[in-house]
């Protein structure tokens, strides 16, 4: 059955954001349904989360710690009730950081410079899992 | 420019050549077959005295440091300062004022005069301890919460010596830095310097205008960033025109407070970018002076000659940057630099090969200051003033880009001007991101180790990680939360040991200040003294305002 994707975009900076409108319009473009959060906090984000009934999470982190920050929105999750919605993140995220981050539940992580269509096809398959 | 007759015996010679061409390009492939631009112009596979035919010598280029200043600002370009040429100017803030302040003495050391500060305090949000800067203090930017965290950071920095450059537009961030230059015998009339006051619409840009006009003269108050605009995808014609239509709603916005356009124009300082396109950005830097100049005399009615003036801090492109192979991102770097130093820019930053994968570290910062020591002291690019200036192409493409830009700024002018027309732009830009990107994915435009010549195994990413293992200095920068502790420790210290009960004075009068219409900025440098935190005066203008602060409003791309 087809699933309609409702995927919240947040990120953590307010001035650059280039990669997240671009990522926005291309999931767009897919038919999926976008939640524009913008530059949100953890807490925020998972507010969001419920309120608008999303199927994933996108959380673009630059200038924050994903190391800080994941662990953060998850236990706001938590308290939301809404932990089993799935997180991908995008942005400047270490390499170091991945190991730690996939363990939190992060699904995928896509670096700089990741083909629109790879992103398009994992979102909408980590979704419909979700949604399954 | 050129005699009739000679122009006939170049059409004619050039008739032939273009014969003998055709011949060879009807063999390459179909795709091909057209360049063009990074922004999109098709290019001609050569440019001859033909395509400046119509170019008249004082209205398109006149002398160095005269109008329309296509060839340079100044009439002596880069050569009345050539043992510092531009400003080299790294954007500096990292952990809390303290490594802060080391890093600038570092960068110091290695023969860097200024200095662009990022993260000073703003008053546009709370305190360190609040549970929203968790992840974020000290990380890409400085922490720091109070006036005594900005005497740590400027301790032993001579603010008559250091160019600097305030990254905020903020009015508390200025009030502190006049503070502190008080501090050092300096008052606010003889006070240098410039600040991220993009131009917009809002409270603090027109107090800081007006204050700097009444009080700094020397100071750049206003500030016109395309920089980032070119950052999030629009094209070089593009940032030209959005920041002239820019600069234009600033000078009828300050004319509603009564200032005119020659008190405000002259202290208008760009930020720029300089992108992979070299003989693009060339052509831009010309073009965006000329368009500037033009748009302050003919459309803005400006009379002094410093408002038709076109100053500028530039910073080196970062969206090709890439997180594989990032060695190549210093060659990167380094090629986007030299369009600025031929283009002419006053100040550059250029970028470190590591801020696609962190924080820059000393090792980086330092590349990039060598970067531009070296095209200063050993190329001999800043020996001749506008060198590429007489280029068929460039002088063809200088001209196009002129006349796109001119034709934006008339459509943007249809739409009611710059803030009007905001949304639009924002459009436009984001239109040119996605179609970027497609390039990409479809491998039309080619990103090195990226979608071409790429590795399985990175060999430069196996000699970063080991150098970051092996070296006696940090090669890649890890953040440590304990940073934010520490000034979190800080604070509450400053909080016990300052005067509270000026304090609250402080705050009683803020109150009245933020409520009323006067233009807040004598206050704050009075109470920014006290030690009141920017948590403190963030909460106290929330209310006294009624609103909050929206950073992201007056943001392009």
């Amino acid at each position: 059955m087809e699933v309609q994707i409702r995927f919240l975009l947040s990120r953590d900076d307010e001035l650059h954001r280039r990669g997240y409108y671009v990522v926005a319009q291309a999931l767009k473009d897919t038919g999926a349904e976008i939640i524009l959060g913008e530059c949100q906090t953890p807490r925020e984000i998972a507010k969001t989360a419920l309120d608008e009934d999303v199927n994933i999470i996108g959380y673009r982190i630059m200038q924050g710690a994903p190391k800080v920050l994941v662990p953060l929105l998850i236990e706001r999750m938590q308290e939301n009730k809404i932990e089993d919605i799935p997180i991908v993140l995008g942005g400047i995220i270490p390499k170091r950081d991945i190991p730690f981050l996939k363990e939190y539940g992060v699904k995928e992580i896509f670096h700089p410079h990741t083909p629109v269509a790879h992103i398009q096809q994992n979102i909408m398959k980590i979704a419909s899992d979700y949604r399954n | 420019m050129i005699k009739e007759n000679i122009l006939q015996e170049i059409a004619k010679v050039n008739e032939k050549y273009t014969e003998e061409l055709k011949k060879i390009i009807d063999k390459i492939p179909e795709n091909k077959k057209e360049n063009f631009t990074m922004s999109g112009i098709k290019l001609k596979p050569i440019f001859t005295p033909e395509d400046t035919a119509n170019m008249n010598f004082s209205d398109d280029l006149s002398t160095p440091g005269q109008y329309p200043y296509t060839r340079s600002s100044h009439p002596a370009g880069y050569l009345s300062r050539l043992s510092n040429p531009f400003n080299m100017r790294q954007v500096t803030g990292i952990g809390t004022a303290e490594e802060t302040n080391k890093r600038w003495k570092y960068l110091f050391s290695q023969g860097a005069r200024a200095i662009s500060v990022v993260g000073a305090p703003t008053a546009w949000g709370p305190d360190v301890d609040h549970e929203c800067t968790l992840g974020f203090a000290g990380k890409d930017s400085l922490a720091a919460d109070t006036f005594a965290d900005m005497e740590t950071l400027f301790d032993g920095i001579d603010l008559r010596k250091i160019s600097v450059h305030l990254i905020s537009g903020s009015t508390i961030t200025l009030a502190m830095y006049i503070a502190i230059a008080q501090k050092q015998g300096i008052e606010p009339k003889d006070l240098r310097g410039s600040m991220s006051n993009s131009l917009r619409p809002d409270r603090d840009c027109i107090e800081i205008i007006e204050y700097c006009h009444k009080n700094m003269p020397l100071f750049h108050s206003g500030y016109i960033d395309v920089r980032n605009v070119r950052e999030a995808g629009c094209t070089a014609a593009q940032e030209i025109a959005f920041g002239c239509a820019m600069g234009m709603a600033a000078v009828e916005t300050a004319a509603e407070k009564g200032i005119d356009v020659d008190e405000i124009a002259p202290r208008i300082s760009w930020f720029v970018n300089s992108c992979p396109d070299f003989f693009e950005e060339i052509a831009k830097f010309r073009a965006m002076r000329k368009v500037w100049a033009k748009t302050m005399k003919q459309r803005c009615k400006a009379k002094n000659p410093r408002s038709w003036q076109w100053r500028a801090h530039c910073q080196t492109y970062a969206p090709t940057l890439t997180a594989q192979q990032p060695f190549n991102n210093i060659i990167r770097s380094t090629i986007y630099a030299l369009p600025a130093i031929i283009g002419g820019v006053q100040s550059l930053h250029v970028n470190s090969f590591d801020e696609t994968l962190a924080c820059p570290t000393e090792f980086s910062v330092q590349i990039s200051l060598k970067t531009m020591q070296i095209i200063a002291h050993e190329t001999g690019i800043t020996s001749v003033i506008d060198p590429m200036g007489g280029s068929y192409y460039i002088e063809w493409l200088t001209k196009k880009l002129e006349e796109e830009a001119e034709s934006l700024i008339d459509t943007i002018n249809s739409k009611g001007g710059a803030f009007d027309a905001w949304k639009w732009m924002q459009e436009e830009v984001r239109k040119e991101a996605a179609k970027n990107q497609k390039e990409l994915d479809l491998g039309e435009k080619i990103l090195v180790g990226v979608n071409a010549f790429s590795e399985e195994e990175d060999l430069q990413t196996q000699a970063f990680e080991t150098l970051q293992d092996h070296a006696p200095f940090e090669a890649l920068y890890d953040y440590d939360p304990s940073i934010r502790d520490k000034q979190i420790k800080r604070l509450n210290k400053i909080r016990m040991e300052r005067d509270n009960e000026k304090v609250e004075k402080a705050k009683k009068l803020l109150f009245d200040t933020f409520k009323s219409n006067e233009n807040a900025i004598p206050n704050l440098i009075e109470a920014v003294q006290t030690n009141i935190t920017q948590g403190e005066i963030w909460k106290i203008r929330t209310e006294a305002e009624g609103r909050e602060h929206d950073l992201g409003m007056y943001m392009l791309g």
